[in-house]
């Protein structure tokens, strides 16, 4: 029998890729130690550079944060306001009391007070002052009122809600000042989208500092990226510790974001519920949840890496050995 | 077995360095490439490991032909591939060890096994047990021999050196001269660039001899 060395060659390939991919594997997992530790070498840069990413990605953070607490407050805020329905029949009729009953059933009502033609002027001629020239006419010429609160939460809401009454029998007019929501509800859309581009205008700060952090790194090691390439070292390979080094950048400065934030919270925590007390709105400063610190870590590594791609990849290919 | 055919290589510059060089290096040989300098000894040997490309002609390797190579497929054709360039020194800020590992790092190979082939490598070398030193420490001619050891540490069946001997005294170069012999003697196919022709005669060993880019003998 003779051997076939076809066989053998083919054997030898299938060993070569797994043990490819076992060098693979091992690489990476050295890089994210010897990364950490290279890194680690220079703690006064290190914390430094983790500084800069953290205060550039806490600043949109607290912001978007707050604007998410003055939206729950918003949404509390808008049952507040009451609606004035105006009577065409006096408050002593039947189609009054009948009115009142419809609205009291209502489930979308919290309450409902009736103000008697005469009530109203008392209170007219107490706030206004011209309770004199009132008197001068024979007759009220106020309506009587029915002061609704009503349980509905968004403006679209009460606004189905003020239809309806409107369409009721013995109602002259509703009157509800909608204005102001619809005005905080534009501001917030305009900070929404602030936050947004702020966000967006950080996030590339935070790569630019990265990129910039990561090609001093490599102007500083291009005699050995040289030698690496002189010795069949690909691209990829002498790019991969600058990815991980752009990773443990992002975490660590994504970490600091989150103390940044935190403190910030719990300095701020104080004068906001006073403030808002004053308002007599519920207005509080949460932390970050789990969910959001896991997200802000993992955004901060994303950026990290994202760095690494952008701004390592075509520098690293340039350098050759000569 | 390394194959030149009728290889030209002009610069960017309009510089002719290689004028039409044919040669062929069989498995295992040792040839010492000389002539003065700017002849384009330096040049002829970048063109084997694709720092350069030629012009014109072929550069086969091991039966490759390198010539139209894509770029991403020349770090293979560099493992296979020791070199001993003057240009490319010790990395100053690595131990001796970590520097004469750095081929086996780029093969991937796992820890352990680099260990055991840095001392070995180093102890060919006469440098055993000096792993941890910083080349700093070393004098020239100990730096020299670390970088014959990276050179030859994943066992590449080639082997260039471009003035290996450089700076050194005659008879450490003679000792430098001896470690490529028995390279070759090895089966490595080993090409040196040199301007020590003294050196040359007591070696037995083919001489391509070059002027002004072009081959002007072979000696024996
Ligand atoms: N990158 C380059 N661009 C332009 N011309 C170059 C370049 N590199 C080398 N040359 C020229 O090519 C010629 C050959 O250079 P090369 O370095 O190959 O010579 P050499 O034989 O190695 O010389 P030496 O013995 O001094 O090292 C020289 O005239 C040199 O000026
Ligand atoms: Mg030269």
């Amino acid at each position: 029998m003779t051997s076939n060395p076809r066989a053998g060659g083919a054997e030898a390939r299938v060993i070569l890729r797994s043990e490819r991919i076992r060098a693979w594997g091992r690489h990476h997992r050295q890089l994210f130690v010897q990364t950490f530790a290279a890194l680690m070498s220079a703690p006064g840069s290190l914390i430094t550079t983790w500084l800069v990413i953290g205060i550039a990605l806490s600043l949109p953070l607290l912001l978007g944060l707050g604007l998410r607490e003055a939206a729950v407050a918003d949404a509390k805020a808008s049952i507040e306001p009451s609606v004035s329905v105006y009577l065409s029949v006096p408050s002593d009729s039947a189609e009054a009391q009948e009115l009142l009953n419809t609205l009291r059933g209502s489930s979308q009502i919290q309450s409902v007070t009736l103000v008697t033609e005469r009530q109203a002027l008392n209170a007219f001629a107490a706030q206004s002052g011209f309770g004199d020239i009132l008197r001068a006419f024979s007759e009220n010429p106020l309506p009587a009122m029915l002061d609704v609160k009503p349980l509905v939460g968004g403006g679209a809401e009460a606004k189905l809600l003020v239809n309806w009454m409107d369409e009721l029998p013995g109602v002259d007019e509703v009157v509800f000042d909608a204005a102001w929501l619809a005005r905080l509800q534009a501001l917030m859309r305009i900070l929404n989208r602030l936050v947004i581009a702020m966000g967006l205008l950080f996030s590339l700060g935070v790569i630019l500092i990265i990129g910039n952090t990561l090609r001093l790194t490599i102007e500083s090691q291009r005699s050995e990226i040289e030698i690496s390439k002189l010795f069949g070292a690909s691209d990829r390979f002498v790019q991969r510790p600058f990815i991980y080094r752009g990773f443990w950048l992002g975490l660590g400065g994504a970490c600091f974001a989150w103390l940044i934030v935190q403190l910030s919270l719990g300095f701020l925590a104080a004068p906001v519920e006073q403030m808002a007390q004053a308002y007599r709105s519920s207005f509080a400063l949460g932390v970050l949840s789990v969910d959001e610190s896991l997200w802000l870590l993992l955004v901060g590594a994303g950026l990290g890496i994202s760095a690494s791609w952008l701004s390592v990849w075509r520098h690293l290919k340039q350098i050759q050995p000569k | 077995m390394l194959i030149l055919d009728q290889v030209s290589k002009r610069y960017p510059n309009g510089h002719e360095a290689l004028s039409n060089v044919s040669l062929q290096i069989d498995t295992g040989e040792l040839v010492f490439l000389t002539g003065p300098s700017g002849a384009g000894k330096s040049t002829l040997l970048k063109l084997i490991n694709g720092i350069e490309r030629s012009s014109r002609g072929q550069v086969i390797v091991a039966g490759q032909n390198i010539t139209q190579l894509a770029a991403r497929r020349l770090p293979q054709l560099r493992q296979n591939i020791g070199v001993v360039f003057q240009n490319h020194q010790l990395l100053f800020d690595r131990t001796v060890g970590d520097n004469v590992a750095l081929p086996l790092r780029i093969a991937g190979m796992p820890p352990s096994d680099i260990a055991r082939r840095v001392r070995a490598a180093l102890a060919k070398v006469d440098l055993e047990g000096r792993e941890l030193d910083w080349p700093e420490m070393l004098s020239g001619g100990e730096q020299q021999r670390v970088g014959i050891a990276r050179a030859v540490v994943h066992r590449p069946p080639f082997l260039l050196a471009d003035e290996p001997t450089g700076n050194l005294d005659p008879a450490l170069s003679k000792e430098i001269m001896g470690l490529f012999a028995q390279f070759s003697q090895l089966g490595v196919t080993v090409l040196i660039a040199t301007h020590d022709l003294d050196l040359v005669k007591v070696m037995s060993a083919r001489q391509v001899k070059l002027e002004a880019g072009r081959v002007l003998s072979f000696d024996q």
